[in-house]
């Protein structure tokens, strides 16, 4: 078994599905990622999973992997901290979830913005570069540097999880970048393609990031590194100045707004 | 078993879960002094640019481990929210820790008894009145030395 927990979680889901099946029982959503180069025992270690749930799902693991292996019984590290009952967050992560909430509004809007764009006879080009300003200075510029140059140093940058967000954050940079080609061509298809992709894809993000690594990475911080951390992303908020997030805020009521309107007729 | 939970009796000397170490000796993480809320002095060099921990007293009394988990690396206040007297000065002295000494982060810890919590909200009195904004952490200890809860608020 020891031979497998240092195997890529892809690896092992290919060679035998059930695992993953089994991971997903536990709120372990493996099975999508696009990189999948976690190893199984970071994977169950990041999730914090109470001794009594991880010794059972491990044993299950290996039943699956070696049915016709003797498996001994689940064996539970007492010593091992229980996993909270419920996610607390430092401020400075907070801070990044509550901003993941107005990023969730946009996502939200995506598909009836689609289905406007697609029903429409021209594209609304303004409608449509206004929604890629959003992302890109607000969920890009403001939310996602304030993660790649603070909070992600705070662990270690190479963790599989670190370069799995990395390659997220350049995966939606992309989407976007065709968002705006298909804006400039008046291509809906194109548009409606790259919307949804970067929807699901921002969707899954951030599900991971509040549930899973944000918890991990608050877990691993000391109360000095807390205290540094909050002070680093309130230099960061500042230098962009306090008009910003309220200018987005106000973009996605009025959009809110507008599209509500919308479905009404 | 009636009457306030801060002063009623309890006896658990009949406690058997006494897992834990005791070979070896703990050094004291204590790096100064004063250390009672009316005695120091935000300005003392101890608490410039540092993590603080205000205690309400019972508590490095109650857990095991106080020095090693919660003390070490950091500055102390100490307090009882329920006895002493002037505790507008408490609050006053918070502010002055976070504005003027620049503290890193405040660490509140109460016992679970209902007028322990008087010094979260000194604290957090504190912490609102003083311009700067800094993180605070508030543990509550239980009565038999366990940590029911931690988490920054």
């Amino acid at each position: 078994m020891e031979n497998v927990l240092n195997k890529e979680i892809k690896t092992i889901i290919d060679a035998c599905p059930e695992v993953g099946r089994i991971l997903d029982e536990y709120g372990i959503g493996c099975v999508p990622c696009s990189v999948g180069s976690c190893l199984l025992k970071d994977v169950v270690g990041i999730h914090n999973l109470d001794p009594q749930q991880e010794a059972t799902l491990m044993y299950r693991i290996e039943k699956a992997i070696y049915p016709d292996r003797k498996v001994s019984e689940p064996v539970i590290d007492t010593t091992k901290k229980s996993a909270p009952k419920k996610i607390t967050y430092s401020p400075s992560v907070r801070k990044l979830v509550d901003e993941h909430v107005l990023i969730k509004r946009l996502l939200a809007l995506i598909p009836t913005i689609v289905d406007y764009i697609e029903s429409s006879i021209k594209v609304d080009k303004d409608l449509v570069l206004k929604c890629v300003d959003f992302i890109r200075t607000y969920a890009d510029k403001y939310h996602h540097m304030k993660e790649e140059d603070i909070l992600f140093r705070y662990v270690d940058e190479k963790a599989d999880i670190i370069q799995v967000m990395y390659k997220d954050h350049d995966t939606g940079r992309g989407y976007i970048r065709l968002v705006v080609e298909g804006a400039e061509k008046g291509d809906k298809a194109l548009i409606k393609e790259n919307m949804l992709a970067y929807r699901e894809l921002l969707t899954q993000h951030i599900k991971k990031e509040d549930e899973i690594l944000y918890p991990w990475i608050d877990r691993q911080l000391s109360t000095t590194q807390v205290g540094e951390m909050f002070r680093k992303c309130n230099e960061a908020d500042a230098s962009v100045g306090e008009e910003l997030p309220k200018k987005y805020e106000k973009f996605i009521c009025d959009l809110e707004e507008k599209f509500l309107q919308e479905v009404a007729k | 078993m009636s009457g306030c939970p801060g002063s009623r009796t309890i006896d658990f000397s009949e406690k058997t879960d006494l897992e834990g170490s005791e070979t070896g000796k703990r050094p004291s993480q204590l790096r100064q002094w004063p250390i009672q809320m009316h005695l120091v002095s935000p300005q003392a060099p101890y608490f410039q640019g540092k993590d603080i921990l205000l205690a309400a007293d019972c508590t490095a009394f109650s857990l095991g481990d106080f020095h090693k988990d919660y003390l070490k690396g950091k500055s102390i206040g100490i307090a009882c929210p329920k006895l002493d007297s002037d505790q507008e000065v408490y609050t006053e002295k918070i502010r002055a820790l976070i504005d003027d000494a620049k503290i890193n982060t405040l660490t509140v810890m109460i016992m679970q008894v209902p007028c322990c919590f008087g010094l979260a909200q000194i604290a957090k009195e504190g912490a609102e009145k003083a311009s700067r904004k800094i993180p605070v952490k508030q543990v509550v200890v239980g009565l038999e030395g366990n940590i029911l809860s931690e988490e920054w608020i």
